[in-house]
């Protein structure tokens, strides 16, 4: 090749998942919530343009923070199984600080000696609302700072509050229930919008995101 | 005091049976009796074996439940990973075999633990792992272990053709090669591989255009936003209407002054000149780029579509060949260089500098206003006379990201040497570009290279070179 080592300079599409692991998701929900992000990593693995530049961070929010997969390759990653406690508070803002940093730190800005990555993405999911809400008033205004390509919310059940979502983001994506069949077309959906964000556009305008499918509710 | 002895006393003694001190040597006698001796034996035998049975039964439990994560693995990919038995506190785990590794193309090598070869097959496998304890008598037992083996990616990508009759189609491929004054051109523009696989259009675009009664020659490149609905017809228009306004200008009376100032700077470079020739780009290639964001600006209204729809990054460089040499004019908005080699190729010029984001792909386009009013403006022409070149060449980011990968690149000389040598064959294809001014077949030869495989780096490409 042209003399330079161009695979270490690979220009990354970083994603990261904030997921509710509080007790509500307790049973069925985290079951399905497994399933279907082993069915989106799945279906990643087959897309040429993921298995280029995918990497892929995983953190869970329950009264504890986790990074349950930290900023992995798709080639890589291995999905863990993500489990939830019996019971306990939804520690959200908390999550929402933790993962300010973890994208401070991991995620490459373009100089005149490194290829910057793609604008990272983020997407959330809760079934609930934040316990820590005054921590999370407090990340809101940082996670708009992070300038993220998108940032996506999905509130899932009837318990879900989409108005805190919708100060976070512009897209918050209701689903009735958090079952099996749901949370993978949301899933589906996601890995669709993933597949937008390796694109060039206008310095400071965000991903445009496909068309959610229909048992998606956009929350306008 | 002997084993059946001791276990006799404890016996008795859960039982609340115990003995009383009246009863010491009665108990003695009873103990030391044969048969008492043998039951006894018997007893811490059968008990011995229960608990030899429940640690293995426990132990293979364990092993079962342990955590192994191997690597995973991608087809076409030599593979190589260890079942690491000292970590995994295996030392009690012999006789070892997995199955499923064969029509994945790999083995198993039970000495060294080890799985190795060239993976053949993709997909989420369970492999089954097979082992005895050591020092017991036992059929093997077994227990799975997870290996993902990623697709080969070269393998996934798709060569959709583009619609031939949808909206602001163009071909997916362009080569042409020509004259252009006394200098030779090629081009070749591809779609990128993120577009051939789903069938999409290509986004660059590319014009040339040699205007024989001034001698003034036009090469415009630009690259449409990936983002963007319609932006391969954005940066046709702009290539387009680069070629058209100085057509339509150079002949013009604004345009024969440059001769006479050229001339003067030739003669006596000064501040006075210098300052002349800077209004000159300012207002001649400035106007031609706002006349090409006003084409843009009316196509879109008239498609009914927003300008950002039709966003596209646009260079552009002027060549004439004067008798003190060639004088070359150039503007630039996006993230696409143009470089001009010196005839010895010992260094390298760059005639624009690049809009790029903090994160990738972030840019500027043609398609935004505020490029016009910002003040700096005035910074995006270039301008040089020299002897002579031995290269001049414009390229979209899709050969630029892969080939010089940063900015800092662009500046050193011997990174354009080993582009030089990769367009001459030194490349993985072995595919070479053949700049022999007689090579008739160099337009299809640089479409050929083009084709060059970079990981991540899926853009449409396009390279113009004037040499």
């Amino acid at each position: 090749m042209g003399g330079l080592p161009t695979i270490i300079f690979m220009r990354r599409l970083p994603v990261y998942f904030l997921l509710d692991t509080s007790g509500s998701m307790y049973g069925e929900p985290i079951q399905a919530l497994n399933n279907a992000l082993s069915g989106m990593i799945n279906t990643l693995r087959s897309d040429a343009q993921a298995l280029d530049s995918l990497w892929i961070s995983i953190i869970t929010f329950d009264r504890e923070i986790k990074e349950v997969a930290p900023l992995t390759e798709l080639v890589s990653f291995q999905l863990p199984e993500i489990t939830c406690p019996q019971s306990g508070p939804t520690n959200m803002g908390e999550a929402l600080h933790f993962l300010c940093d973890k994208v401070t730190a991991e995620v490459k800005k373009s100089t005149p000696t490194q290829k910057g990555d793609w604008k990272p993405l983020l997407f959330i999911m809760t079934d609930g609302s934040p316990s820590d809400i005054g921590l999370f008033k407090e990340a809101i205004p940082k996670v708009k700072a992070m300038n993220f390509g998108a940032v996506v919310a999905c509130a899932a059940g009837p318990k879900a509050k989409d108005e805190y979502m919708k100060e976070l983001t512009n897209t918050v994506v209701h689903l009735d229930t958090a079952d099996n069949s749901t949370l993978k077309q949301f899933f589906k959906w996601v890995s669709d919008t993933i597949e937008m964000g390796n694109k060039s556009h206008g310095t400071g305008e965000t991903v445009s995101l496909p068309e959610p499918p229909s048992e998606l509710h956009l929350v306008i | 005091m002997s084993d059946s002895k001791s276990f006799l006393r404890t016996l008795l003694d859960k039982k609340g049976t115990g003995v009383t001190p009246d009863k010491h040597a009665l108990f003695d006698a009873f103990a030391a009796d044969p048969d008492t001796e043998n039951l006894c034996k018997q007893i811490l035998e059968f008990q011995n074996t229960l608990m030899a049975n429940w640690q293995i039964k426990s132990r293979i439990a364990d092993i079962n439940a342990q955590q192994v994560i191997i690597p995973n693995g991608t087809v076409g990919k030599p593979y190589h990973a260890v079942i690491d038995f000292q970590k995994l506190g295996w030392k009690d785990v012999i006789e070892t075999s997995v199955t499923g590794l064969e029509q994945l193309g790999l083995a198993y090598d039970p000495t060294a633990g080890t799985i190795t070869g060239t993976p053949t097959a993709s997909g989420d496998n369970k492999l089954i792992f097979r082992y005895k304890l050591a020092g017991v008598a036992m059929e093997q037992q077994e227990r799975t272990i997870a290996i993902v083996i990623n697709p080969d990616p070269k393998s996934l990508w798709k060569n959709i053709p583009s619609p031939a009759d949808g909206p602001y189609h163009k071909p997916d491929d362009m080569a042409v090669a020509g004259q252009l004054g006394d200098k030779r051109i090629v081009i070749a523009s591809k779609r990128g591989r993120s577009h051939a696989n789903v069938g999409s259009y290509r986004d660059d675009d590319f014009a040339y255009k040699h205007l024989d009664d001034t001698e003034w020659s036009v090469v415009a490149v630009a690259d449409g936003a990936g983002s963007a609905k319609i932006s391969r017809k954005g940066s046709e228009i702009a290539c387009n209407g680069i070629i058209d306004y100085f057509a339509a200008n150079i002949p013009g009376e604004a345009f024969s002054e440059i001769d006479a100032i050229l001339k003067t700077h030739a003669e006596a470079k000064s501040d006075e000149t210098q300052k002349k020739l800077s209004a000159f780009l300012y207002h001649n290639l400035g106007k031609a780029a706002l006349s090409v964001y006003k084409k843009l600006e009316e196509f879109a209204k008239t498609a009914e579509t927003p300008i950002k729809d039709l966003h596209s990054t646009l260079i552009f460089a002027l060549i004439k060949k004067y008798s003190f040499g060639y004088a070359i004019l150039t503007f630039g908005v996006g993230d696409c260089p143009i470089g001009m080699m010196n005839k010895d190729k010992t260094e390298i010029t760059l005639l624009n500098w690049l809009d790029v984001g903090e994160f990738g792909g972030g840019t500027r386009f043609i398609t935004m206003p505020e490029i016009f009013q910002s003040p700096k403006f005035a910074t995006r022409f270039g301008f040089r006379l020299v002897d002579d070149f031995s290269y001049l060449m414009l390229m979209t980011d899709g050969i630029y990201d892969p080939k010089f990968v940063v900015e800092a690149n662009l500046e050193k000389i011997d990174n354009w040497n080993a582009f030089l040598a990769d367009l001459n064959g030194k490349n993985d294809e072995g595919i070479k570009v053949d700049f022999d001014p007689g090579n008739k077949d160099i337009a299809s030869q640089l479409s050929a290279w083009m084709d060059f495989w970079s990981p991540g780096n899926h853009d449409d490409r396009t390279l113009a070179i004037i040499y």
